[in-house]
């Protein structure tokens, strides 16, 4: 079994004196296409949340290819090579599509502080800023104001976003949210193929069932504050504790 | 590589157009020499204009490029001001001296009180730039024996061969070096990830972006910029005031910003320089006008918002895309 790259250890995580978390413990092995599930407001987006920086857990350990990532800054984290797109779409709207990855791309190679050479003259950035976007089929659209792309396409530019930060492990907040059926699997033959290609660890949380059983390697359940149970689609769509729990009679 | 233009969202160039302005306004001061006082007072005003103007460009880098509402940016205008008036009166410095030395004192200060204020954001942000201001503002105002407190400092010297017209030019090339200077600014990385900022500060940060850092670094050379303009009007009045430093005084930047267009680069300068014009042209008009000068204003900038939030500069582009 290779290596985890992403461990987690006794998490804790309270708001406001609700536990959300108690003593979270799982570990990711390098290059798997895994998923979260759980019921609403099982914390599926605060998890995310306390890995990229967003939230500090009251205890525990995030510990990512063997450094304690828990409680630091999200650029931080983000430089260590963990990336995430989110749920709710979260671009940069009033900038062309290439603009939304090359700042990204420059941002990823630390290019941020050149105060005078015109961005626009480095061929190196774009060239990456559209293999990018080709990765994620929105070339054709790089001159668009990135406002004004349906929603689909948005949430795939959020992707290619955080793709362009190279990240070593990918977390995706509910990537199909939003979308019609087609789309749906269209994102999800998207997201499969991008990890084939890349060969990068990915991590995503999502609701539909046939897309968690149909992709992921592994899943893992958040329930009662806690992992309830992970293993293989198999195992977790006949796992008692789980149908009991979460997916109820018709799984 | 295909670099095509519309790939990009930031302000298009119009060379043409720049050309001809730019050769109108070296023009300008030698017409206006033939109109003998008339004439001296539209060169003061002019080069007012310019000077504000490039008060109000240096606002409009954090306010229209950063996304940052600063409330006291007459903080490092005032600076710039001192520091020149400072040097000039009270340790014989020469003019130029201290128009070197103002961007340099007010973006230390820039460095100080943005150091405290990139750490809000928003409203909180804004409220804290004014906060800084008008403490700096009461201890100008104190400080009697440094500062000459309300009476301000006098009589500051000037090169002979600086008269007006030549005051002029000076003024208006050191406006074009630092429209320039900007200009690669913004369109350079840097400016990418300032604008990358302000459409998304939460998601910047998972960007990887130290954000505070970019927006302190915005902070700091904006406020240089604002100091050579204080420096430049104190040298045209030959007298620094605290009312360089009032609250008021920031006001007119982000006013001549919202006139002109916030989210092009000279706007901010046109909008400015047409705030002061009508304020001059109404004062010629009438005199009484100039006590209902708020009043006018406020309406001025009801329109603009309501009707042209882009201002002058986004009536322009509107104006000459479609052709």
């Amino acid at each position: 079994m290779p290596e985890a790259i992403l461990k987690i250890e006794g998490l804790s995580k309270s708001f406001e004196g609700s536990q959300v978390f108690n003593d979270v413990n799982f570990a990711i092995p390098e290059g798997e296409l895994s998923s979260i599930i759980g019921p609403n407001g099982a914390g599926k987006t605060t998890l995310f949340n306390l890995i990229t920086g967003y939230h500090v857990p009251d205890k525990g350990k995030i510990l990512f290819r063997g450094t304690n990532i828990a409680g630091m800054q999200p650029f931080h984290i983000v430089g260590l090579g963990i990336a995430r797109a989110f749920q709710r779409t979260n671009i940069f709207p009033r900038m062309t599509v290439l603009e939304n990855v090359l700042t990204t791309v420059i941002s990823a190679r630390k290019g941020n502080l050149s105060l005078f050479a015109p961005f626009r003259n480095h061929d190196k950035d774009h060239e990456r800023a559209y293999e990018i976007l080709e990765n994620v089929g929105l070339a054709d659209m790089a001159s668009r104001e990135s406002g004004t792309l349906a929603h689909g396409n948005q949430k795939r530019l959020d992707i290619a976003v955080a793709l362009a930060l190279e990240p070593k492990m990918l977390l995706l907040d509910e990537p199909t949210a939003g979308m019609s059926p087609e789309e749906r699997w269209h994102t999800v033959e998207l997201v499969k193929g991008l990890w084939e290609k890349l060969k990068i660890t990915m991590l995503f949380i999502e609701h539909d069932m046939d897309i968690v059983f149909g992709i992921s390697q592994k899943v893992r359940v958040l329930c009662y504050k806690t992992i309830l149970a992970e293993g293989t689609p198999k195992e977790i769509s006949s796992n008692q504790q789980v149908i009991e729990a979460y997916l109820g009679e018709e799984v | 590589m295909v670099n095509n233009r519309n790939e990009y969202s930031s302000t298009k160039r119009n060379w043409i157009a720049g050309i001809i302005v730019t050769a109108g306004l070296f023009l300008l001061p030698f017409i206006l020499t033939n109109f003998g006082k008339t004439g001296e007072y539209w060169i003061w005003v002019t080069t007012e204009m310019i000077i504000m103007g490039l008060f109000a460009m240096s606002l409009n880098l954090i306010l229209g490029f950063g996304g940052m509402v600063s409330f006291g940016h007459a903080a490092f205008f005032g600076v710039g001001a001192y520091t020149v008036a400072l040097l000039m009166k009270k340790a014989g410095v020469s003019l130029f001296f201290a128009l070197a030395a103002a961007p340099v004192v007010a973006g230390l200060a820039a460095a100080v009180i943005g150091w405290f204020c990139v750490r809000l954001i928003g409203l909180y942000f804004a409220i804290l730039t004014l906060a800084f201001s008008q403490l700096l503002y009461m201890i100008v105002f104190q400080w009697y024996t440094f500062t000459g407190g309300d009476d301000g400092i006098h009589g500051i010297p000037r090169p002979e061969f600086l008269g007006p017209l030549n005051y002029y030019l000076l003024c208006l090339v050191l406006f074009i070096i630092c429209f320039l200077i900007m200009r690669m600014l913004v369109n350079s990385s840097f400016g990418l990830t300032i604008r990358t900022i302000r459409e998304n500060l939460e998601r910047a940060k998972f960007i990887g972006l130290n954000v505070r850092r970019f927006q302190w670094l915005n902070f700091i050379i904006a406020g240089s910029f604002a100091g050579l303009a204080g420096g430049l009007l104190t040298e045209l009045n030959r007298f620094s005031q605290t009312e360089f430093l009032h609250w008021s005084k920031s006001a007119e930047p982000i006013l001549g910003s919202l006139v002109g267009g916030m989210y092009s680069l000279l706007g901010p300068a046109i909008g400015s320089a047409v705030l002061i014009f009508m304020k001059i042209f109404l004062q010629q008009l009438h005199k009484g006008l100039v006590e209902i000068w708020a009043i006018i204003l406020g309406l001025v900038l009801l329109v603009v918002v309501l009707f042209a939030p882009g201002g002058l500069v986004g009536i322009y582009e509107k104006a000459f895309k479609k052709s």
